[in-house]
């Protein structure tokens, strides 16, 4: 339990929602693509990625780079192969069905009124090809037709293939309750092992039965025949009962209670598979995949007499050397690692911080390695006030034959204020640098006061004037 | 009433000027000695002639080579000392220990000025007990 415990050690709620997230689109795709190819594709792909990252693992290289490209082309052999499933996916009508919804059956389809069409057609001997599409799509296999989307019924597909109709020498497409289209084309198949007997009508629902997963119902129209074609294969019907127990498999109505049951563990299943999945590429992101980095992150200082203030710091960050996933390192942000130094306990001059773990506040599943430099000499101060006097701080050269004979500052002195220990060394407030060069007769200048260090503060604003006399020099 | 005039005189200026008289002595330090020297005179210049202070300035330029300090005291009680201290910035450079000697006595010290030397410049004249007489600030330049 405490292994258990252990290895979920981090979790955020940000990983809970990751692998719900992704459970679920993986879920969707299941439920959307299965009973198709395309599942089998997929799973084939993941375990080309999962060779992969075992290559990745033992430090195979080439096998690496072999597999990516082979998932690449896989994938993109998926698309092209599948894409009639994958178009009839995405061509679902509502995106409540696409994001939500669970086809407990893919076809409610009337098969009585087929059933019975299908022997009065061939008791008439009328030449008939009836298709039931199901999971795959036909657009991109078929070609012409016209679409008719009317309500099934005996009547109506019989009068489709009635002998002079205009629609009747094409097949006639069955979606659900509705005669979605007739005197469609199908692709004819190029098989040389179907029976010499068989008609285009035979070779049409042969070929596309190669090409998709679609019933295709043929009636003879010299024998009064019915063939059903599922699956590549064909199977000769006599009577209504094996037809019925044929398209019941298929393309049948599966809300029986036990279809219900078996449906929902199926599903109940996939979603459980899926949770484990993605739990276990999160456990092999979050543990499998350690790696160190190093952060400078900024210390904050907290607690601090209000009548002192930090006059200098040996530094004013520190580097952690922090491990944990590489999606989480990657996936920190400035402002989620925090150093907090309590001052609290600290006096006027200089202290020796220690910068503690419990300092240092890192995101979940985040581990601290080391800090560095560990320790901080931080000088603290208690704000004093102290007058004094201003001085200006001449430069460049005055013109020949003239000599400055008094300088005064007005105000004369200022009032500072900033750290005792900063002020105890300070006996002069200086001008910033007055250019003597084009001074030629007595006058005033307004000039800006340097504080030196900058946390000193004024009591007033930060210009003076200077007055000044200039006189020539006596020969 | 009655008993306040009896406590005062009939005529209070004597004793008001006597109050007076007695202020005045306890609030004069009749201890206190006068200063050794008085300083009547300080000025920073270029040089001296005479024992005179020659073209007094703030501002000196390094290419003069010198400059002097220059102060003058009178009257000089006993002889005494005095010092001169040169400051660069606030930062102490030296200090000139000078000899005062009765009945009066000019006094100067004086720097070699080099091109590291620009800048702003004090010099705090004290006496014996480290008192303040004056503080002369200028500046040294091109």
């Amino acid at each position: 339990m405490e292994a258990l415990l252990d290895l979920f050690s981090g979790f955020r709620w940000q990983d809970g929602l990751d692998i719900l997230l992704n459970t679920y689109i993986l879920f969707r795709l299941y439920v959307l693509f299965r009973g198709t190819n395309v599942i089998r594709g997929l799973l084939v792909i993941c375990v080309l990625w999962a060779v992969s990252q075992t290559a990745v693992f033992l430090g195979l290289v080439i096998t690496n780079w072999a597999m990516q490209g082979i998932i690449t082309v896989a994938a993109l052999i998926i698309i092209i192969v599948f894409r009639n499933e994958i178009s009839s996916v995405l061509q679902t009508k509502s995106l409540k069905s696409f994001f939500w919804g669970i086809p407990r059956h893919q076809f409610n389809t009337p098969l009585n009124i087929i059933i019975e069409s299908v022997f009065e057609l061939a008791r008439k001997k009328i030449g008939a090809l009836i298709v039931l599409p199901l999971k795959q799509g036909l657009d991109s296999v078929v070609q012409g037709g016209t679409p008719i989307w009317s309500k099934l019924s005996q009547e109506m597909l019989v009068n489709v293939f009635w002998p002079g109709s205009p629609l009747h020498d094409g097949a006639a497409i069955i979606q659900g309750e509705r005669i979605t289209s007739a005197g469609v084309i199908l692709p004819l198949s190029k098989s040389k092992e179907l029976p010499s007997f068989f008609g285009t009508r035979h070779r049409a629902a042969s070929g596309l039965t190669e090409l998709t997963d679609a019933l295709v119902i043929v009636v003879s129209e010299e024998r009064g025949e019915i063939t059903l074609f599922k699956e590549n294969q064909t199977h000769t019907i006599h009577n209504r009962l094996a037809l019925g127990k044929l398209l019941q498999e298929d393309a049948g109505d599966d809300s029986t209670s036990k279809g219900i049951r078996s449906q929902t563990i199926e599903l109940v299943a996939a979603g459980l598979i899926c949770l484990v999945c993605f739990t276990g590429i999160w456990l092999s992101f979050s543990k499998g995949m350690e790696t160190l980095a190093t952060q400078e992150v900024p210390v904050e200082f907290i607690n601090p007499d209000q009548r002192m203030e930090i006059i200098s710091s040996s530094a004013s960050s520190v580097k952690l050397l922090i491990s944990g996933a590489r999606p989480l390192i990657n996936a920190i942000k400035p402002e989620q690692i925090n150093i907090k130094l309590n001052l609290s306990q600290s006096v006027v001059g200089s202290n020796k911080l220690t910068i503690t773990r419990e300092d240092v506040l890192l995101p979940p599943g985040i581990r601290l390695k080391s800090i560095e430099p560990s320790e901080l000499d931080i000088t603290l101060d208690t704000l004093v006030e102290k007058e004094l006097p201003v001085q200006p701080q001449w430069s460049g050269k005055l013109p020949k034959g003239l000599v400055m004979t008094k300088a005064t500052a007005d105000p004369a002195t200022v009032r500072i204020t900033g750290g005792g220990l900063a002020l105890r060394d300070i006996a002069t407030i200086f001008t910033e640098q007055i250019s003597l060069d084009t001074l030629t007769k007595s006058g005033t200048v307004r000039v800006v006061l340097v504080l030196t260090p900058a946390s000193l503060r004024l009591g007033i604003k930060n210009t003076i004037q200077i007055h000044y006399l200039i006189s020539k020099k006596p020969s | 009433m009655r008993a306040m005039k009896q406590f005062f005189p009939r005529h209070p200026i004597p004793l008001l000027i006597f109050l007076m008289a007695l202020g005045v002595f306890f609030t004069t330090d009749l201890g206190a000695e006068p200063p050794d020297a008085t300083l009547v005179q300080a000025v920073m210049c270029e040089s001296i002639e005479n024992f005179q202070p020659l073209n007094p300035a703030v501002v000196f330029s390094i290419s003069q080579g010198e400059v002097f300090c220059f102060s003058n005291f009178d009257p000089v009680i006993k002889k005494t000392y005095i010092f001169h201290r040169w400051y660069k910035k606030d930062k102490l450079i030296f200090t000139m220990r000078l000899t005062l000697s009765p009945p009066k006595w000019s006094s100067f010290s004086r720097v070699q000025l080099r091109k590291a030397d620009k800048g702003p410049w004090r010099v705090e004249i004290r006496d014996t007990d480290d008192s303040l007489l004056q503080t002369l600030r200028f500046s040294m330049v091109d």
